[in-house]
């Protein structure tokens, strides 16, 4: 019976863990212009992730070390540098849309304005990271997640024509009124929130914290198979209440408040009470998860103590580095900047620094000297070979398509 | 979203094509606002959403509007059809804008605020959800016949 | 090198000891592996033809170096004794707490100075909750 608890708790939290401020934002924009069909990126992207949360949670269980230990003496320390320079910037930018999207959804639920709300949210992220045991703050942050489920409540409420929403995705059929390029940029803007970096850094690292050893790695398996395409089912519902309610009034999404109206109008109050409530969890979590990478990324290419079960004390470099990057996302966000385009700029360039992270573990996952007899099985690396290719594709792609479209408009 | 400001403000002799194009987002623009205010709007009429989320969503869609009317005001037209579409676009965009703020006045009264309900008729209020909803669909509308004159969609 | 049981083993200095994580007697990370100090026979300079040990691995705050080339002197790297190396295996073991290393003092300082001074610093988060 405990042992069933577990596992639906593993499950829960990486259901509730999977959408942050990118996947809400970019699915609400995406669904308000383009209806469902980009639903198959969402479908691609968890596959993905499914695959590399997979392979980074084995790598670590199995060799009791962290990702980014593991690429920089793998890659050598120029390659591994420069992977570390890229990977801690967009990290900063994701954990500055997190705190971001905390403070806005903060706004939404009181009067106060996000601004005074941004180093409120950045100080109990931090105090949250600073005293907080790393299981607790899992479970507890994944488990309120999971209150954005109330999209998918909202949706079924709607009572929406079920064939035109599957009509749009099945095949592919975008708006006319809608440019090729900017369905691809969203396509890229889309797999990159899917396919967000640092869910592999934090996966990884986590499963050194909480001491996965071969044993854990079926229910690794499990939470990771059952857990995120669940979660990916969230993500979809979150682009079709906007397909509902906001494409046919030709509404483009750019702000958070318009991403909750078609919860509104579902269920009334009590409905959206539970999503803001929801989001403020999402987004709270997602910015330790940022948090927790920024140091761990940092810590583990230059070798420095680190952990959240280790004291502060103990990890001094790496709760500096926490605190830094915190102190740099309220930076950021007091100069009035938009969250929302924040969160914009971050998915696209998580999209472009894609290739950097996945190539090692795909590497690592298939090195013996690390992972015994759990190196990668063929149907694995086959997998692992295809999305290499198409990561590599929307990494190349991304930048061009932002330019040509003028970042989406 | 806004920074399809960049891509109309070049303060050089554009393409009409090009013009119109940005006059033609600026009004899309305008038009998603005023769709996002009257849903707001019949929302709280029907109390499905609370005062604070409406005003937000009111507040977030003025912005929206300031940056499409920049969009316009700091266009160059080059020919004297775009310079009267754009005309007809700064036209339709303020009477958008101008409903969605009293929109905002009316949440104001709506959610108990400091405006008495008495203020309402001289500031020029609409008294009920209705009239404001009226309001909004005729600066709707007219931005929408704007729209399809610059050939939008 | 010899391990406990007195064998010897041969090990590519390159592959298995450059870049490669150094953990202290408790497991704790103390540094990256960044360059080593060799030795003649008798501790003195190095010379073509002679035997040669290891005197030293030098850890250190060379990020910039690493990513733009150049080579920082090695007499401003912090040392740690060959001699406090117990295992080489996919990470450095060493023999002695970071504590007792020259090599450890900007952890320590960080400690000492900032964290250390925030409270709940010395907190340990594994003890309840």
């Amino acid at each position: 019976m405990k042992k069933l608890l577990a596992a639906a708790l593993g499950i829960l939290t990486a259901i509730g863990g999977f959408v942050d401020i990118g996947d809400l934002v970019t699915n609400a924009v995406v669904g308000s212009r383009f209806g469902m069909s980009l639903a198959w990126v969402v479908v691609l992207g968890v596959v993905g992730i499914v695959l590399f949360a997979s392979m980074s949670g084995r790598v670590a269980a199995v060799s009791g070390r962290a990702t980014f230990e593991i690429v920089r003496e793998r890659l050598g320390p120029r390659a591994a540098g420069a992977n570390l320079l890229a990977s801690f910037a967009i990290n900063l930018l994701t954990l500055t849309a997190e705190v971001g999207g905390i403070a806005l959804a903060l706004h939404l639920a009181s009067s106060v304005e996000p601004r005074l709300w941004i180093p409120v949210a950045a100080l109990a992220v931090w105090l949250v990271l600073w005293r907080v045991k790393f299981q607790v703050l899992e479970n507890v942050a994944g488990l309120m997640g999971l209150l954005l489920v109330g999209f998918a409540i909202a949706l079924f409420q709607l009572g929406p024509d079920w064939g035109e929403l599957l009509r749009q995705a099945v095949p592919p059929s975008p708006p006319g009124t809608e440019h090729p390029a900017s369905y691809w940029y969203y396509a890229v803007a889309l797999f990159g929130a899917a396919m967000t970096p640092y869910e592999v850094f934090f996966f990884s690292s986590g499963a050194v914290e909480e001491r996965w050893t071969a044993k854990d790695l079926g229910t690794n398996r499990v939470n990771v198979l059952l857990g995120f395409p669940l979660g990916g089912l969230l993500s979809l519902s979150i682009a079709a209440c906007a397909a509902v309610v906001l494409l046919p009034a030709g509404i483009e999404v750019s702000s958070l408040s318009q991403i909750v109206l078609p919860v509104a109008q579902a269920g009334g109050v009590l409905l959206l009470a539970v999503v803001i409530l929801g989001i403020v969890a999402a987004t709270f979590g997602a910015a330790l998860e940022t948090a927790l990478s920024s140091g761990y990324t940092l810590a583990q290419y230059l070798g420095w103590s680190w952990g959240k079960f280790r004291r502060p004390a103990r990890a001094a470099r790496f709760h500096l580095t926490m605190i830094v990057a915190l102190l740099l996302a309220v930076g950021i966000l007091m100069t009035s900047v938009d969250p929302v385009a924040v969160t914009e700029m971050s998915v696209v360039f998580s999209a472009v620094a894609l290739p950097l992270t996945y190539v090692p573990i795909l590497v690592v996952a298939n090195d013996p000297e690390y992972m015994g007899e759990h190196v990668n099985g063929r149907v694995v690396n086959a997998l692992g070979t295809v999305y290499l290719v198409i990561v590599v594709v929307a990494a190349v792609a991304a930048i061009p398509l932002m330019i040509a479209t003028g970042a989406g408009s | 979203m806004t920074l399809l400001a960049s891509t109309g403000c070049v303060a050089s002799r554009q393409e009409p094509g090009q013009a119109t194009a940005a006059v033609a987002d600026a009004l899309a623009e305008a038009g998603s606002a005023g769709e996002t205010a009257r849903i707001a709007v019949g929302l709280l009429d029907e109390g499905r959403v609370t005062g604070p989320v409406a005003d937000t969503v009111l507040l977030d869609q003025l912005r929206v509007l300031d940056d499409a009317e920049s969009a316009l005001t700091t266009l160059v037209p080059p020919d004297a059809a775009t310079a009267a579409r754009r005309t007809t676009g700064l036209d339709a965009v303020g009477d958008v804008s101008d409903a969605v703020v009293a929109a905002r006045s009316w949440v104001a009264v709506r959610s108990g605020g400091d405006l008495a309900p008495g203020a309402a008729e001289d500031t020029g209020v609409p008294a009920s959800a209705d009239d404001l909803l009226a309001d909004l669909a005729t600066a709707l509308d007219a931005a929408d016949a704007a729209l399809a004159e610059a050939g939008g969609p | 090198m010899s391990d406990p049981r007195g064998e010897v083993r041969l090990v590519d200095a390159r592959l298995h000891l450059l870049s490669r994580q150094v953990l202290d007697v408790d497991g704790e990370p103390a540094g990256v592996v960044d360059d080593l100090a060799l030795a003649g026979p008798d501790g003195g300079e190095v010379e073509a033809g002679r035997d040669v040990h290891v005197d030293a691995i030098l850890v250190g705050p060379v990020l910039a170096t690493r990513l733009f080339g150049g080579r920082v002197p090695d007499s401003r790297l912090p040392r740690i004794a060959w001699d406090d190396v117990g295992h080489v295996g996919t990470a450095i073991e060493l023999t002695v707490p970071s504590d007792r290393l020259d090599a450890a003092w900007v952890e320590r300082w960080v400690r000492d100075r900032l964290i250390a001074r925030i409270p709940g610093g010395r907190h340990d988060p594994e003890a309840g909750a």
